[in-house]
């Protein structure tokens, strides 16, 4: 009997190429038309700490969440499998190399001692010796999972005999025996698996020859042994193609076809990857042919990124710079400037666990009222966020046409859970992306203009070296863009930045496209969250549907401004009682800013902050606890 | 009518004290201008905070006034976006060589076509006198409290080791003499500085015009002293900085100004931007097209996205 879904989980030390395994296994799964998500979760560490990689396929659709437990778990070292042995679901799978088996847990020094200690206090409760053997006996007898006993050693022996390797580079190829594992137990085709490792390995013929040799053995062997139990049903998607994409790739797509000229940035995880990808086009080549030129400028730091950010706005390109937290503090004050200028500059953050260094490989949502409110003083600020990869592609285009309609800085809000999750994405629909310039002025006559005309709340904007002679400053100014205490100057001018153009904004965009509703107004319950908490809710949504109950998820798009009378009129038709939010930080900050915006409390709340992401079945089981409940929250803790 | 005096000034009311040598500094760039044609819409002065910051703004040039220390970013993202501008940067030596030495360095590093004229007053004018990167230890300047217990930065010299390819010192009662330096600086293809000796006549009462006006010699009296770099070996390179360096350090009862240091062999940011990317040269990016000929769709359609990223896309082979 096939699948229709399958998840699946292979872990090893940080450099040991499991994102190679990862890519290889997604692209092969691509290959087939299936939909696929692929989360990796590491430490702020080059090599040796554990790091895994958590994959959702399916053929039905483009999988938009992962859940526990899993039906597969591969290991390429003991620590995957003492850290991950409650994943594997009863009759699931579990890879592991059988050499290791007499390692004990004490030996694993790469483990953080707090888990290294809870691990032994369960296992002590569970009867279990503190060694790999006697978990993995554990495992077989007690909860039911099939043990895939390898011994690596011996799999890599025979690639040494026929491939004459070293012993380094056969190290290299622990990685590749768990795709040799999941394909033969998804029934996978060598041809696709090729055509991964071709894609990851292009122009090393070697790498992948040997690879397919080892693969091809090992699937063979499990196929014979297991059978194929993991096998999916023929894709149902109908896509003749597929983007193989990270949240840090789709954002750099999106801002090249937005136009994006100018990007600087400063290195920080998880945004950095966004700035490499755009490096390897410059160039934009289609074909050989250039169709533009974007320049990808790493800064001395984060005041430099945005500043010069700015500088390339002023002089008429659209221009972003992308951070994560700890860097979108030191912009504050060139936001700042920026709001005063009324300049479009575009900041895309990634978030990720704060304060400080945080948890700097790992995702949060803490940073929205932070972004909303960062610099000094009062100006109109456009604050928007994205649910999935497909959204974060189309937003990174209107972050631009925000910023030069209401000449103002735009804040992307994203995560470290989009930025280093790899999907299958079909290509954008391009019928509906529309460049949107606002009031530039590319040539314009010689001599002094003002800049800041107050006859109307957006003014012309000529560029620097249009001709147009203008003036900016940080200090308070008149509508040439000169200083000015003025007081009567002062109101006119503040107004303009501020409510005007925050009113205007909200007039303009429909409040449809800045918050979406899925589901209807008459659903048992409404869920409410932003960005990356899309996925989970809405599949929570429709395993509780699956049980009788109906809900229905509002994510919000636009944080600011926030269509406060539309998603007021959404709540209100729910009422306190059926209304939960659920996001990735303690202060429940979605809440707080729709309690500000319309003076509505929502009394539940589903949070997580332990930098992991929101899981589909934790999320479900929330959600039911709370609809029993006048109020309450629910801190999630499902983490690895 | 484009050289005329007026075209390069605004006819706001300048604010700085009577007598501060920021009028020199406005001055000697106005004849500078003047001499170099510049279209006025094609130059953009850059300043920071302080009383220097205000220099924009009495010009009729494109100013942009930033944030404290931030001038040198700024000028580096609208020269990078719009390469043909003629771009100046002026700062304080609080602003350039405080808060913003950072940018100070990372500029001479990248070598980008733009000029830096350094306000250099050794006090921080506008917060009311306190003591800046360059004024020496052991001074007490009016405002001071007790005497300053930091060193001094040496401008020139951290200029050459971060490498900037232009580095010269004017003196700001000196206006021909500044105008000269300022006119090369603009000129030369590259990083360059201008370091001003500029002084405050409100807070500083210790390097005031009487103490500059017998101490203060030109570098190009000296018929032996070259200091321009010809045939760009490394030799000739090192020994040109070495003697840049040692001449830095001259302050006291004489004090250089002139040229110390100019090479204009070295590639700049621009020229480094356009080998790995030539439309970049070709086109510059504020002309290049984003919107389709429809006037609203994007300039890369579908079919160019598909084939830019061909790399991240599979093509789906169902079995």
């Amino acid at each position: 009997m096939a699948n229709d879904k399958v998840y699946l989980l292979i872990g090893g030390a940080q450099g040991s190429g499991i994102e190679t395994t990862s890519y290889v296994l997604t692209a092969a799964l691509a290959r087939r038309g299936y939909g696929v998500l692929s989360n990796r979760e590491y430490f702020s560490n080059i090599v040796g700490r554990h790091s895994y990689i958590q994959m959702a396929v399916s053929s039905e659709e483009i999988p938009r969440s992962h859940t526990f437990p899993v039906d597969f778990v591969g290991a390429i070292d003991a620590e995957t499998v003492f850290t991950h042995y409650d994943d594997v679901r009863e009759g699931g799978y579990l890879l592991y190399d059988k050499d290791t088996q007499n390692t004990r847990l004490i030996q694993i020094k790469s483990m953080e001692s707090e888990l290294a200690e809870r691990l032994k206090e369960r296992f002590q409760e569970l009867g279990i010796e503190l060694k790999l053997a006697s978990l993995i006996d554990y495992l077989a007898n007690n909860v039911g999972v099939k043990v895939i006993g390898l011994s690596y050693r011996a799999v890599l022996d025979k690639l040494r005999q026929k491939y004459g390797l070293g012993l380094a580079q056969l190290q290299r190829y622990r990685s590749s025996i768990p795709i040799g594992v999941v394909a033969g137990l998804m029934d996978l085709d060598i041809d696709s698996v090729v055509y991964g490792l071709s894609k990851r390995f292009a122009g090393r013929q070697k790498i992948v020859e040997t690879n397919r040799f080892l693969v091809t053995e090992i699937m063979e062997e499990v196929k014979e042994l297991y059978g194929s139990p993991l096998k999916l049903e023929k894709s149902k998607l109908d896509h003749d193609e597929l983007l193989l994409v990270s949240g840090n790739d789709i954002v750099g797509m999106g801002k090249a076809v937005g136009g994006l000229r100018f990007q600087s940035y400063y290195p920080i995880t998880p945004a950095a990857d966004e700035s490499l990808f755009l490096e390897r086009y410059e160039s934009l080549r289609a074909d050989g042919e250039s169709k533009g030129s974007m320049l990808i400028f790493q800064t001395e730091d984060e005041i430099a990124a945005i500043t010069s950010a700015i500088g390339a706005a002023l002089a008429g390109v659209r221009s972003s710079t992308t951070t994560s937290g700890p860097g979108f503090s030191l912009m504050a004050e060139g936001i700042g400037w920026a709001g005063m200028n009324e300049v479009p500059v575009v900041i895309t953050i990634y978030q990720r666990g704060g304060p400080s260094t945080g948890l700097p490989t790992r995702g949060s949502q803490a940073d929205m009222l932070f972004s909303i409110f960062a610099g000094h003083g009062e100006f109109a600020k456009i604050v928007i966020s994205s649910g999935d990869h497909m959204e974060a592609f189309y937003d990174s285009i209107w972050a631009f046409n925000l910023a030069e309609r209401y000449q103002t800085p735009v804040i992307h809000l994203l995560d470290k859970f989009l930025a280093n999750s790899i999907t299958t994405l079909p290509v954008p629909d391009f019928s509906s992306i529309r460049i949107e310039r606002g009031k530039i002025i590319l040539e314009a006559d010689k001599g002094p203009f003002k800049r800041f005309d107050t006859s109307e709340t957006i003014s012309p904007r000529p560029v620097i070296g249009s001709g147009a002679i203008t003036w900016y400053t940080g200090d308070e100014h008149d509508e040439y863009g000169h200083i000015s205490e003025d007081p009567v100057n002062r109101d006119i001018m503040y107004e303009k930045r501020t409510v005007k153009k925050l009113e205007l904004i909200d007039k303009e965009v429909p409040p449809e496209e800045r918050v979406q509703l899925y589901g209807s107004t008459d659903a048992d319950f409404l869920l409410v969250g932003w960005g990356m908490v899309k996925g989970p809710a809405l599949d929570a949504l429709r395993e509780l549907e699956g049980e009788g109950i109906k809900g229905a998820y509002l994510s919000l798009r636009m944080l600011n401004p926030l269509p406060s009378e539309y998603v007021l009129g959404i709540l209100e038709k729910f009422g306190q009682d059926k209304i939960i939010v659920a996001e990735h930080n303690i202060m429940a900050q979605a809440a707080q800013l729709i309690r500000m915006n319309t003076g509505f409390q929502i009394k539940k709340q589903v949070l997580k902050y332990n930098g992991r992401p929101i899981f589909k079945m934790e999320l479900a089981d929330a959600i039911k606890l709370l609809l029993e409940k006048k109020e309450g929250r629910v801190v999630l803790k499902y983490a690895k | 009518m484009q050289s005329s005096r007026l075209n390069y000034k605004n006819d706001l009311w300048i604010d700085w004290c009577p007598g501060c040598g920021d009028f020199g500094i406005v001055n000697a760039m106005v004849r500078a201008f003047q001499d170099l044609k510049l279209d006025p819409s094609n130059v953009v002065l850059v300043s920071g905070i302080g009383c220097s910051g205000k220099t924009p703004h009495y010009f009729n040039v494109t100013g942009v006034h930033t944030l404290h220390g931030r001038a040198i970013p700024f000028a580096t993202g609208i020269k990078l976006a719009n390469p043909q501008l003629t771009v100046i940067v002026n700062g304080g030596d609080g602003d350039l060589l405080g808060i913003g030495a950072g940018h100070f360095v990372a500029v001479g590093r990248r070598n980008i076509d733009i000029t830096v004229i350094l306000h250099d007053n050794q006090v921080y004018g506008l917060t009311k006198g306190q003591a800046s990167p360059t004024l020496p230890r052991d001074l007490k300047t009016k405002a001071l409290a007790k005497p300053n217990i930091q060193d001094a930065i040496n401008p020139i010299a951290l200029a050459i080791a971060s490498g900037f390819t232009f580095v010269a010192r004017g003196y700001a009662y000196w206006p021909e003499h500044l105008k000269e330096l300022i006119k090369m600086a603009i000129e030369h293809k590259g990083t360059a500085l201008v370091d001003v000796l500029q002084p405050c006549v409100t807070y500083n009462d210790i390097f005031v015009v009487d103490y500059y006006k017998d101490r203060v010699y030109k570098l190009e009296n000296d018929p032996n002293w070259d200091p321009v770099v010809k045939e760009n070996s490394k030799d000739e390179v090192q020994e040109k900085q070495a003697k840049a360096l040692e001449k830095a350090r001259e302050w006291g009862d004489r004090i250089p100004v002139g040229v110390f240091y100019r090479n204009p062999h070295v590639e700049t940011f621009e020229e480094r931007i356009a080998k790995f990317n030539p439309l970049y040269e070709q086109v510059p990016p504020v002309m290049q097209k984003i919107v389709g000929e429809d006037g609203v769709s994007p300039s890369i359609t579908r079919d160019d996205f598909r084939r830019i990223f061909e790399a991240s896309l599979v093509k789906v082979e169902k079995l």
